[in-house]
């Protein structure tokens, strides 16, 4: 990615009283990639993104959007985000649309055709003219995606946007969210504590624990990587003990819970697989224990803990 | 960037899609009619002037206006905070001060709706049902500043002064609106002020303290002036020292929201 980015975090830090709750957050993120922004509770996440939409402002360090600082041209920075920040609160005595037209109005260049338009996405239609205190958290979510991106911002950032929708609905969002990063090139930045989540969506993803990074990396590429890496292969065999003889310790092959388990990459699996039918071993599955994000995660973070 | 008027067509949006505000509303008509009906059935002259029953409900009117005012002015800012709708309206292209300032555009736009749908009432009620009078000796004392005017003259300024004393009284709640969290607590707050405050003044003001002339209830009840009085007896004040008093509380109030406003960290 040799692009400007769309969004630069430099040194970011949050102090309220004498506890620091954002410690130098430095990030960039890049048009067409969605970013994922990872954390345990409490770690900072929605902090962060408070201060990227100037609703906190930092005790240091300076956040620029499209080239504007969040800090000193407000305005012109925001003009290029949609967000939600946790639940998208909406005024319970308006209807979906009038939320909408009353979000609108603060964009320049929001058409009714292009409310309409949002509308049909998110899929509310049927409901779009009933008053939001009628609605279900997850329609109020959908209503949240809509005025966020109704005016295309550049940046789009969604705190927990998966909170509240339904499976389909959490898979529409992502397919969308993927689209719109590659089809408009619209940078994501996505918050989230579900893991698996993260790892179906994102090209990148930092990690945050106690506000601080501590780490970035690239998701997509690693999926490609990890086929080339060795690791912990299954195989569920008829006879496990027979099937050890045959492999005569390749790949320090051993029996875990009456499954044959060794360490091998995409060949060797493949290899190994050979070797047992030849011998007249009937294999009836083989499974690898690939690394979730949510094992590197834990394993980064180093447990569950709040803070 | 969109034009500040939609922000104001926003804010009125919020106002006047509430079922309060037509509560408000519909209290503000049926008031003058009640009260007219009230003493056509229970006094025996059956006849009355249509002016001095017009400045009658009008001061009873014009309490309950403040206190609406008061109402959606406390809620206006503090309510966007406890609803959290505060998030989506701030991340918006425009700055803090000119959202602050679209809210108290709206508030003035409603106070001013809410005096002229009070003026037109109680004007109108009153000459339909008593008929056009042209004797104003009841309506205009004679050591009033304007014995010998019109009585619209008379009226008008009557209006123009309350309407004054509620912008001061708005600012003030909108004031603390911004400075709080809870909507109920800004409006609580607000009304209870308003009454403990002219009370203590009330107080205050047998005292003969010099310094109880600047206090901001001493000087609120402009409508003094209009029949030779003042608003605390015992200080000779005039009307232009009133005002001036009520321009610099008007202005502290509106510096005290705008920097509260603008410095705080949102965190709902
Ligand atoms: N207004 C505040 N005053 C003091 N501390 C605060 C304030 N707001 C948040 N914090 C603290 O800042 C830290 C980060 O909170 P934040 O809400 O950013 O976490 P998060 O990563 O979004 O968590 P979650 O996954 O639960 O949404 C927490 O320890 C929290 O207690
Ligand atoms: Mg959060």
């Amino acid at each position: 990615m040799s692009q400007v980015p769309v969004a630069r975090l430099q040194d970011v830090t949050k102090r309220i009283g004498s506890r620091t709750i954002i410690d130098r957050v430095s990030l960039e993120i890049y048009p067409g990639e969605v970013f994922g922004f990872l954390g345990p509770n409490g770690s900072g996440k929605t902090t962060t993104i408070r201060m990227m939409v100037g609703l906190m402002a930092m005790t240091s360090g300076d956040i620029s959007i499209g080239g504007h600082s969040v800090r000193t041209h407000y305005p012109q920075a925001a003009a290029q985000v949609g967000a939600i920040v946790e639940n998208p609160e909406m005024y319970k005595y308006l209807t979906g649309y009038q939320n909408l037209l009353h979000y609108a109005r603060m964009n320049a260049s929001i058409t009714r055709e292009r409310i309409d338009e949002v509308v049909k996405l998110v899929g509310l239609s049927g409901r779009i003219h009933d008053k939001v205190k009628k609605y279900s958290l997850g329609m109020r979510q959908r209503l949240g995606v809509a005025q966020a991106v109704m005016h295309r911002p550049k940046l789009l950032i969604l705190d927990e946007p998966t909170n509240g929708l339904d499976p389909a609905g959490i898979r529409e969002l992502r397919d969308y969210l993927r689209q719109l990063a590659q089809e408009e090139g619209t940078a994501v930045f996505v918050s989230s504590h579900l893991l698996s989540e993260m790892e179906l969506m994102c090209d990148r993803v930092a990690i945050l624990q106690k506000g601080q990074i501590i780490d970035i990396r690239s998701i997509r590429g690693q999926a490609a990587s990890a086929q080339q890496q060795a690791e912990e292969a299954l195989f569920d065999v008829d006879r496990p003990e027979a099937a050890l003889g045959v492999l005569q310790g390749q790949g320090g092959g051993r029996i875990v819970d009456g499954l044959l388990e060794l360490t091998a990459d995409r060949n060797e699996i493949a290899e190994v697989n050979r070797r047992l039918v030849e011998a007249g071993i009937r294999v009836y599955g083989i499974r690898t224990k690939t690394k979730s994000l949510e094992d590197q995660f834990l394993e980064v973070t180093g447990s569950e803990t709040i803070g | 960037m969109a034009n500040f008027w939609k922000l104001v067509q926003n804010e009125n949006m919020k106002i006047y899609r509430r079922m309060r505000t037509w509560v408000m509303l519909g209290i503000v008509v049926l008031i003058p009619i009640v009260v007219t009906v009230a003493f056509l059935l229970l006094s025996d002259s059956k006849d009355a002037n249509n002016w001095e029953m017009m400045q009658l409900e009008t001061t009873i009117l014009f309490s309950l206006i403040t206190i609406f005012t008061v109402v959606v002015a406390a809620d206006s800012v503090a309510g966007e905070f406890s609803t959290g709708t505060i998030k989506l309206l701030l991340i918006r292209p425009w700055s803090r001060s000119s959202i602050l300032l679209s809210k108290f555009i709206a508030l003035v736009l409603f106070s001013v709706l809410l005096s002229v749908v009070c003026f037109v009432l109680t004007w109108g009620v009153n000459t339909l049902v008593f008929g056009f009078s042209s004797d104003t000796s009841g309506l205009i004392p004679a050591n009033s500043p304007l014995a010998g005017q019109s009585p619209w003259t008379y009226m008008g300024l009557d209006y123009l002064y309350e309407w004054i004393e509620l912008i001061v009284i708005v600012a003030f709640a909108f004031m603390l609106s911004s400075a709080f969290r809870s909507s109920g607590l800004a409006i609580g707050l607000s009304i209870f002020l308003l009454f403990a405050g002219s009370m203590i003044t009330g107080l205050l003001s047998v005292t003969n303290k010099p310094w109880v002339k600047y206090v901001l209830f001493s000087n609120l009840d402009l409508t003094a002036y209009l029949n030779g009085g003042n608003p605390v007896p015992n200080f000779k004040t005039t009307v232009g020292f009133s005002l001036s008093v009520l321009a610099v509380y008007f202005i502290v109030f509106n510096i005290v929201s705008w920097t509260i406003f603008r410095r705080r960290d949102v965190a709902a």
